[in-house]
């Protein structure tokens, strides 16, 4: 149990904290890029044995995207901030490698089968980034005033 | 942030008018005449100013008073700002009559405000009861003046527009978001006639006001790093600019200061690559050895890839030298070290740092945004760089399984 989540919860937390730093994200939005990259990961660890990568993919990215889109309006900063880091983990750079093994290798049926897979999984991040970014802004800012409003 | 022009019942805000004016039939001078403005917070009145249109096209704030609480934020400003605009065209001159304090003179001054004339005794004069702030008995009242230039400078407005969505576009921001914001600051500063024309690596902008002639830039954007943390600023700059927080020279040197900002320091990235590499070779399912492995080639890569950015390298040469370092240190550490690893983990771990994620994350936002063009571009990009990593891992990789006679994979 420990183990797993060494393996599923802190491993991605600083991983997209890792890959925060490399493209500037200010401090301050350290800790919610990890939290939305550990979350992605573990939608996808959920969803990747009773259904496909490419759907695991899909909705890894949905839950990033629209967890990035309540923050945004809540801290009021580009979305990119949270984005960018917190898809990190459901990109399929694996496949790049075994492609590339098995074509050196000769064996290009295996290269392009795993290829294929890739592009399905890159379809399914696009398809999970579009479908989140077509919901109107007002839904999340809506939500945002009225939380206001509660507090206030 | 909400102003407002009230035209009734101004008499119910005169409990506010008398914190800055002590005495009803004083106020009642200009009460009626006057312009009467508030600014609002949500649904709290934060400020209110009263102004007299003069001759010869000048005017004067007659009151402005900030409500108890709502002090040291920055509402007199924006209300002083708000009011410049506001008169611009109908006059040239803005007046501002304040007791002899320092703490008010100097927020006039910091809004551009310079002295004029002094009224001596004049609170002793027309007051009924001596005036006390601070102990001080208040005796002259100060007169500073404001020039309202009536025409903006068209040219460094759409240049400020203009630098703003350049450092936007060149540190990794969206194609809607350079265009919203060129397009914000423009009218912002009453430029209204603007057109703008983003494309991944270049800007077209061209603006007119009231029918003068038409000014066109146009400005080539090199791809550079991203750095979010300047889009993140200039966005908030944006912001601010759109609120009416700040005015034109204020935001031309603020966008100065941004583009100033420093990036990471290098051992900084370079770790950050390192834990990136492990962290995700972790969970991506390699061994604990194979992660710490993945720590070290991560770093080695990044000092590489900083090294390229240094001497302006082509981003083809980056990544498949990128690729075959990634490699031959797998190998190397697969050969050298007698631990049982395995080599695919620790390359695919230790590519994602050269992974182009904000060029594909930024080609599906603009193509779900409609910018086909740009969104075409930079997946292309995306895939290209995809492309060259895997040429060299293939290309190192081969020529190995020659060497050694296949790979223990």
């Amino acid at each position: 149990m420990i183990h797993w989540l060494i393996v599923n919860v802190v491993c991605p937390f600083f991983g997209t904290i890792a890959f925060a730093v490399m493209f500037n994200v200010p401090n301050r939005f350290y800790t919610s890029c990890g939290v939305i990259g550990t979350l992605g990961w573990l939608v996808y660890c959920v969803t990747v044995n009773p259904t496909s990568p490419a759907v695991a993919s899909f909705f890894g990215t949905l839950i990033v995207v629209l967890i990035s889109r309540v923050l945004t309006v809540r801290m009021k900063c580009p979305i990119t901030m949270f984005m960018i880091p917190g898809i990190f983990p459901l990109i399929p750079g694996a496949s790049v490698y075994y492609m590339a093994y098995d074509l050196v290798m000769s064996e290009t049926d295996q290269a392009g089968e795993i290829g294929f897979v890739a592009l399905k999984i890159a379809f399914g991040i696009v398809l999970g980034i579009a479908s989140a970014l077509s919901i109107p802004r007002d839904v999340f800012s809506m939500e945002y005033w009225r939380n206001r409003r509660q507090k206030g | 942030m909400r102003f407002q022009k009230i035209t009734e019942n101004k008499k119910e805000y005169l409990d506010l008018l008398l914190l800055t004016d002590p005495q009803e039939d004083m106020i009642d001078r200009y009460l009626d005449t006057g312009d009467m403005f508030a600014l609002y917070e949500g649904k709290e009145l934060c400020t209110l100013a009263v102004v007299t249109l003069l001759k010869n096209r000048e005017c004067e704030i007659r009151n402005l008073v900030t409500t108890y609480g709502h002090g040291g934020r920055g509402y007199t400003r924006a209300m002083i700002h708000f009011l410049s605009e506001y008169y611009r065209n109908e006059c040239d001159t803005m007046y501002v009559g304040t007791w002899n304090y320092g703490e008010s003179l100097r927020v006039y001054k910091r809004c551009g405000f310079e002295y004029s004339h002094t009224l001596q005794n004049y609170y002793v004069n027309n007051y009924h009861e001596p005036i006390y702030l601070d102990g001080e008995q208040m005796t002259d009242m100060v007169y500073l003046k404001k020039p309202l230039d009536a025409d903006v400078d068209l040219k460094k407005v759409v240049n400020l527009a203009l630098n703003a969505g350049r450092i936007l576009l060149k540190n990794g921001a969206e194609i809607f978001r350079v265009d919203e914001t060129i397009t914000r600051i423009c009218k912002r500063y009453h430029v209204e006639n603007v057109d703008t024309f983003v494309l991944s690596h270049g800007i077209f902008i061209s603006a007119s006001k009231d029918g003068e002639d038409v000014f066109t830039k146009v400005k080539h954007v090199p791809l550079s790093s991203t750095n979010l943390e300047i889009v993140a600023e200039v966005n908030d700059l944006s912001r601010r600019i759109t609120a009416g927080m700040i005015n034109l020279d204020e935001a031309i040197e603020a966008l100065d200061r941004i583009e100033q900002m420093p990036p990471k320091k290098d051992w900084q990235l370079i770790l950050a690559s390192g834990v990136g590499s492990g962290t995700f070779g972790y969970f991506l399912g390699a061994s604990a050895a194979e992660s710490v492995c993945a720590f070290f080639i991560g770093c080695v890569l990044y000092i590489w890839v900083l090294f390229a950015g240094r001497h302006k390298l082509s981003k083809i040469l980056v990544n498949i030298v990128g690729g075959i370092l990634i490699t031959t240190l797998a190998v190397c550490i697969y050969v050298t070290i007698p631990i049982p690893m395995k080599i695919d983990g620790m390359i695919i771990a230790a590519i994602l740092p050269l992974v182009p994620g904000v060029a594909f994350v930024n080609a599906i936002r603009d193509i779900a945004d409609s910018d086909f063009l740009s969104g075409t571009v930079r997946m292309i990009d995306a895939l290209l760089v995809f492309v060259y990593i895997a040429i060299g891992v293939g290309f190192a990789l081969s020529v190995f399984s020659n060497w050694i006679g296949g790979l223990g994979v």
